[in-house]
């Protein structure tokens, strides 16, 4: 009655659990060109995609994309043999435990005549599946812990919690297995209902077999057992008991574990520790049942959904333009809930060494993925927070859209399409790429806002090594003003257009070094528009290295004026 | 002569031709690539931070080092970012220091054994134009070319050492070597606009159309590059021009033509 009311309720909760994030699929806007669809467009442009797909050729891409990238997932053995031989493993064993053990009155027991839990080949399938769990999982932890990127990975404290609850799960089932089979008290407890003896006399060639064979693990039995006892034994055992009870050693795990419990069954025994364990087992069931849509669990659903709408874009080439933005919009919300944080494309992520160099996981994919499903479900940036925004945006402005970590996505995910999406997110929410927030004020409000200032304001040793050039007065002693870096630049010679045009010449922007009103130069558009074609630096006849200075006095600006910036001034 | 193959990040997700037409051609003329676990150049990040841009660049380096080998990019973007940080940790010891440091810590170092080259010299000078020209099956004779000389791998000149920055050269020779006609063009040397794309979106559009423009005006039938980023901005900005277009062809592609290679092996 109790484990029928919990199995309810968290089957209740599970549902309860899938809906909502189904739901979040369509209402979960990324991107600027996902703003203005309404989850009901959303829902049936997928449900177009959905029909079109399942009546044309494309079905067989789907289908092919269900058997080798669902089942067998190729894409993770192309990426990482180890972590696709314990994927496989839980995949393989996990199903089969769900289906033949917690199942068994709906499926086994129906299809399989004369099914009992006790007999082989059940016996040993069910150690042989939770065993393939088990290794399964340690063979991703190994597989995670081998392989780093040198910075922390993208983890959630609750997908944790989750992968030791199934451990838990596997644990107390191989525990409650063990103790059951060493058990007196579940020895007479099945004489009693089974052969309706309980006196010892008539029992003891019985116990002999057992602890013999079966190894219970009796208490009052020591020393050498007599070898006829337990030919007699056999006998009433073949009469009595064979039909529902093999041999538990085929329990390749859990009959080890019983020969190691012998000792302390009797105590285990006085604890009631069947009853315990039971339930133990099945609560922690029950609750990754209950909890499966709220931790990274749920990709056993997502990925394959991803996968499967992946494959069936119009484009072979995955690219995002096969999907109309109703369903690109769906398709982003869905690949947050597809991702595992295996972390494999953090692995070879252009950027990494530059990530490295930093401290700023925020540039690899794993971590753009989750502040980018922030940023769509309005947890970033918060108030209190802004450095973790502001580590987000250099992140996600550094990308190079190198392409790896899509090509490497083991569930293969569209990761250029989620950031630029994201990109148009952070922009919107006043976080948008140096070179645009720095055109909020002209260059002498942005110096003006300098403390202490203005503009006189030495660098610090720090700046000064980020910024060898410009921190060096030396370098502009030389400058004689001739203008060929403003003649030559073509920067200057295009800016016919005063919305658009620089504001500074070159040859300004040098002056003002050389007279030590760097400040001046940082928020300067002759400094952020700057091409860095070299034709200044290669023209200059005093060999000054303008467009060298200019790249640094970039790196000063987003250092300097970044930390004075208003917040959400941009939007 | 063997090389490791730098592709940088825009070549392999947004112009494989020029990967598939570089290998193509490079292995026809018997120069062997060889492919390291290479990362970004460093220069997207050179306008953040000047140190994580350098020792981006010097990890690439210490990577080819301690395979032995020197550089060839196909990307004058990368060429111009690598041969920059040669000479930043040349010329600054704390910065050297600092970047024995980093790299230290994945046991790679940078001695400055390592030469980054770019395609079209290691073309024209180490393979040899007279060389490129015997092997010519099917000149491309007549074809009208404007040469994309691109920025930086052509300035600054003491750091690219690439060809005479006021006059080269190098580009229109080995045109000349695949068959074809180089065009004189006054824009040859200008910035293809790139660069600025992101801070000036509409001063970066008239830098692009201007050389267009000027190309067409000046005869020529194809502009010819040798670096993704003017290929792939010459190309956007065309599309979304509704005047005269003109069809850009990668180097690589146009010498592989003449070369005999097929068509479908250069991306074609």
């Amino acid at each position: 009655m109790l484990f029928q009311t919990a199995l309810y309720a968290s089957l209740a909760l599970c549902v309860l659990g899938l809906v909502w994030r189904f739901s979040v699929w369509f209402r979960v806007r990324i991107g600027p060109d996902a703003r203005d669809v309404t989850p009901a467009q959303r829902l049936a442009a997928v449900f177009r995609g959905a029909t079109s797909a399942l009546f044309s050729r494309r079905m067989f891409h789907v289908l092919a994309a269900f058997f080798l990238d669902v089942l067998l997932l190729r894409r993770l053995f192309a990426q990482a043999r180890l972590r696709w031989l314990g994927h496989l493993l839980i995949l393989v064993g996990f199903t089969l435990l769900l289906l033949m053990h917690a199942l068994a009155p709906l499926v086994t027991a129906k299809l399989f005549q004369g099914y009992q839990s006790t007999l082989d080949p059940y016996l040993f399938l069910r150690d042989l599946f939770g065993a393939m769990v088990l290794i399964g999982v340690a063979l991703l932890l190994i597989g995670r812990w081998r392989r780093r990127s040198g910075l922390p990975q993208a983890r959630r404290s609750i997908d944790a919690a989750f992968v030791a609850l199934l451990a838990f799960a596997l644990v107390t089932g191989f525990l409650l297995e063990a103790h059951k089979i060493a058990s007196p008290r579940a020895f007479y407890r099945m004489a009693d209902q089974f052969i309706g003896a309980t006196d010892a006399e008539k029992l003891e060639p019985l116990r002999a077999f057992w602890a013999s064979e079966f190894g219970v693990a009796f208490d009052d039995l020591s020393g050498p057992i007599d070898a006829n006892m337990v030919e007699q034994g056999r006998q009433l055992h073949r009469d009595a008991c064979a039909f529902c009870h093999a041999k538990p050693a085929s329990a390749f795990v859990s009959y080890p574990v019983a020969r190691v419990l012998a000792p302390v069954t009797g105590l285990l025994d006085d604890a009631r520790a069947d009853a315990w364990l039971l339930y133990l087992h099945v609560f922690a069931c029950l609750l990754g049942l209950a909890s499966l849509p709220f931790t990274m669990f749920f990709h056993v659903v997502a990925a394959p959904i991803s996968l499967l709408v992946n494959s069936a874009a119009v484009n072979r080439d995955f690219s995002a333009q096969s999907f109309s933005s109703e369903a690109r919009a769906s398709r982003r919300a869905l690949a947050l809930d597809a991702c595992v944080r295996c972390g494999i494309c953090d692995l070879r992520c252009s950027v990494a060494p530059i990530a490295r160099y930093l401290g700023n996981p925020g540039l690899l994919p794993a971590h753009k993925l989750i502040t980018t499903g922030a940023l769509a479900c309005g947890l970033l940036p918060r108030s209190g927070h802004e450095d973790e925004a502001l580590r987000a945006a250099d992140g996600a402005f550094l990308c190079t859209d190198c392409g790896r970590c899509t090509s490497r996505c083991p569930v293969g995910l569209d990761l250029e399409d989620l950031w630029e999406a994201g990109r148009g997110d952070l922009a919107a929410a006043g976080l948008p790429a140096p070179a645009q927030w720095l055109q909020a004020r002209p260059a002498l409000a942005w110096a003006e806002s300098l403390e202490p200032g203005p503009w006189q304001h030495a660098l610090s040793d720090a700046e000064a090594t980020f910024a060898p050039l410009a921190a060096d007065r030396g370098t502009f002693s030389r400058c004689v003003q001739c203008q060929t870096c403003t003649n030559v630049c073509p920067v200057v010679a295009h800016s016919i257009d005063p919305e658009h045009g620089v504001d500074l010449t070159p040859q300004r922007v040098m002056n003002l070094l050389r007279l030590g009103l760097r400040d001046l130069t940082l928020g300067s558009r002759m400094v952020w528009d700057c091409a860095t074609c070299y034709q200044c630096q290669e023209n200059c006849p005093e060999g000054i290295r303008v467009a060298d200075i200019m790249c640094e006095l970039r790196g000063l600006a987003v250092r300097r004026l970044g930390a004075v910036r208003g917040w959400r001034e941009v939007s | 002569m063997k090389y490791a193959l730098f592709l940088g990040c825009k070549i392999p997700s947004r112009l494989p031709a020029y990967e598939a037409s570089t290998r193509a051609v490079l292995e026809h003329l018997g120069v062997t690539l060889v492919d390291l676990e290479f990362d970004c150049c460093g220069y997207p990040a050179r306008n953040y931070s000047h140190d994580a841009f350098v020792v981006a660049a010097a990890r690439n380096l210490a990577l080819a080092e301690r395979a032995e080998l020197d550089v060839l990019t196909p990307c004058k973007c990368c060429f111009g970012s690598l041969r920059h940080a040669v000479r930043f940790l040349r010329e600054d010891a704390q910065l050297r220091a600092r970047v024995t440091q980093a790299l230290g810590a994945e046991g790679l170092a940078w001695t400055g054994k390592t030469e980054v080259e770019h395609l079209l010299p290691v073309l024209a000078r180490k393979v040899g134009v007279d060389a490129l020209a015997a092997a010519v099956r099917t000149p491309r004779t007549g074809l009208r070319v404007a040469a994309q000389y691109g920025c930086h791998a052509l300035r600054p000149s003491n750091v690219t050492r690439f060809d005479n920055p006021m006059a080269p050269t190098i580009f229109e020779t080995l045109i000349r070597a695949a068959g074809a006609t180089p065009v004189d063009w006054p824009r040859r040397l200008d910035c293809c606009g790139d660069p600025l794309h992101e801070a000036n979106a509409p001063l970066a559009e008239r830098m692009t159309r201007a050389k267009i423009t000027d190309a067409l005006e000046s005869g020529a039938e194809v502009i010819c590059t040798a670096c993704p980023h003017c290929h792939l901005r010459f190309d956007a900005v065309q599309a979304g021009m509704r005047a005269r277009s003109i069809r850009t062809l990668l180097y690589t592609q146009l010498l592989g033509l003449a070369l005999g290679l097929p068509a479908k092996s250069l991306g074609l």
